[in-house]
């Protein structure tokens, strides 16, 4: 078998990869004018604010984090997976040239945030001073998004929230009807079975993942049987917002972000029920 | 050139002058710096709220003591070499006879001072857990990927007031009156690098940690 190429890092020599070719990545950044990255990097982490300036004045380049890193830890200790390298091959890299970096290495940034790291803050927990290094992560992945150099999965469950607001591409007719549909197949074994929609004053709103009425069926006839047997007052929602997976909040777009975490909120006004149940 | 270093009045501006200015922009520059950092925080609105008091000063026990922490625990060496090192690092300036002395005879004040045996040792720990601090660097693979100048930089600039006060100490390599000089000016200008270099983490470790420890007490969870 012949050696496979690898992909070696013009600025990083030790970043050494398997090619892992996405259209969200290697297509997206052809358009990419530096002006315009340069704009986008000051404008995110140029910011002087404290979350940004308390690691980048802190970090004293230790390498503890490293041992948090579960990427680090299943890839044989290679440096470049532990998290404080992550942060120095993108935003420390990026706020050193003043943004003035190429759409090469903005790709890049992209697969090493996006694909590399899990945003799980597990390194926080780790570094001595308790940096949010998962913040500048975040931000990053925000540059990338905003450049729109995101893995193309990403940004579709992105798109798909923009629109739908859930991961799916689920209309509102959608919903409703796969509700109605699970009530009559549980009709065959507990004839009171109910899914009650929009019930107004319930005590439980119960919202499901996006996949849970796509594929996973099954998942809402069970909730079902738990809710009815434990004798809980619930409810699901009537309109369409309904989805929890908040896939927006792992590319930081904040405007879809805020606009999937309100609509839960505002059907739990709305209805008049004490607590939110959601699947995870 | 050793004429020069051992010249009375280059002792008399070191000695003088020199400690003014270096305690004067330590004091300030490090106010004025925590400070901004906190009126960052206050302008950021989502940062400040979410401090919790207990929270943050637990976090922050547990990472100022030895062992107090699953890292700390984990990485064993790393943290029996920190320790030393950092207490070393503040404790045997503060507390040495020769520099309780000094500020008697400058400014009428003094305090307790450690036996010279036991401030010598440590001085001694101070330089070999620089070196081994070095060593990582260069040794270990996440640490030396990371590295860069200003890291090597700030290191010497720890390491350099320790080794002169305990070259001069002994009247190695120099005659004592040229290494003291040189002794004095490392030592002041340690000071007025702490608030310029990430030496300052000397006090944003109170307030990264503080903001750390309040975040994972708000997900439930703890960060030590």
């Amino acid at each position: 078998m012949a050696a496979k190429e690898k992909i070696v890092s013009r600025e990083f020599p030790e970043y050494i990869r398997d090619p892992n070719p996405d259209v969200g990545l290697d297509e997206s950044i052809k358009d990419l004018k530096p002006e315009q990255i340069e704009k986008t990097i000051m404008a995110v982490l140029g910011a002087q604010t404290a979350r940004i300036r308390a690691v980048m004045e802190t970090c004293i380049h230790c390498g503890l984090c490293a041992g948090a890193c579960q990427w680090y830890l299943s890839s044989d200790k290679d440096p470049t997976f532990a998290p404080v390298a992550k942060m120095k091959m993108t935003a420390w890299e990026m706020l050193k040239r003043k943004g003035k970096v190429d759409a090469e290495f903005i790709k890049q940034s992209a697969r090493i945030v996006f694909t590399e790291c899990n945003i799980c803050h597990r390194c926080s927990m780790y570094c001595p001073y308790g940096l949010d290094i998962t913040f500048i992560i975040g931000l990053v992945r925000r540059i990338c998004f905003m450049l729109g150099v995101v893995p193309q999965r990403m940004m579709d469950q992105d798109h798909s929230h923009a629109t739908t607001l859930n991961q799916v591409w689920y209309t509102q007719n959608d919903w409703v009807d796969t509700m109605q549909w699970q009530e009559e197949e549980v009709g065959a074994e507990f004839k009171d079975l109910r899914i009650p929609i929009d019930k107004e004053g319930a005590e439980v709103i119960w919202y499901p993942l996006g996949g849970e009425p796509k594929t996973n069926t099954y998942h809402i006839e069970r909730t079902a049987k738990i809710m009815m047997v434990a004798g809980v007052d619930w409810t699901v929602a009537g309109r369409d917002t309904w989805d929890t997976s908040n896939m927006p909040m792992f590319l930081r777009d904040f405007t879809t972000m805020n606009r999937v975490v309100r609509g839960l909120y505002d059907n739990a006004a709305r209805l008049r029920v004490k607590k939110m149940v959601l699947t995870e | 050139m050793l004429d020069f270093i051992r010249d009375p009045s280059i002792y008399n501006l070191v000695r003088g002058p020199f400690v003014w200015i270096a305690f004067l922009v330590f004091i300030g520059m490090s106010v004025y710096k925590v400070r901004r950092l906190y009126l960052m925080a206050k302008n950021e609105k989502v940062v400040l709220p979410s401090i919790k008091i207990g929270a943050a000063g637990r976090s922050i026990l547990h990472w100022i003591f030895p062992f107090g922490s699953r890292n700390w625990r984990l990485k064993w060496p790393v943290t029996i070499t920190t320790f030393v090192f950092h207490i070393g690092l503040i404790f045997t300036p503060i507390f040495l006879l020769s520099h309780n002395i000094l500020w008697y005879e400058s400014w009428g004040i003094s305090w307790w001072s450690m036996p010279e045996k036991v401030a010598d040792i440590m001085t001694l720990l101070v330089i070999v857990t620089s070196v081994i601090f070095f060593m990582r660097r260069i040794f270990a693979p996440e640490v030396r990927f990371v590295t860069s100048s200003n890291d090597l930089l700030i290191l010497a600039i720890s390491f350099f007031p320790f080794l002169t006060g305990f070259l001069a100490y002994h009247s190695l390599l120099l005659p004592y009156k040229a290494m003291l000089i040189l002794h004095i000016l490392f030592g002041e200008a340690m000071l007025i690098a702490i608030p310029f270099t990430r030496l300052a983490h000397m006090f944003y470790f109170f307030m990264t940690r503080a903001f750390m420890g309040s975040q994972a007490a708000g997900w439930g969870g703890k960060d030590w």
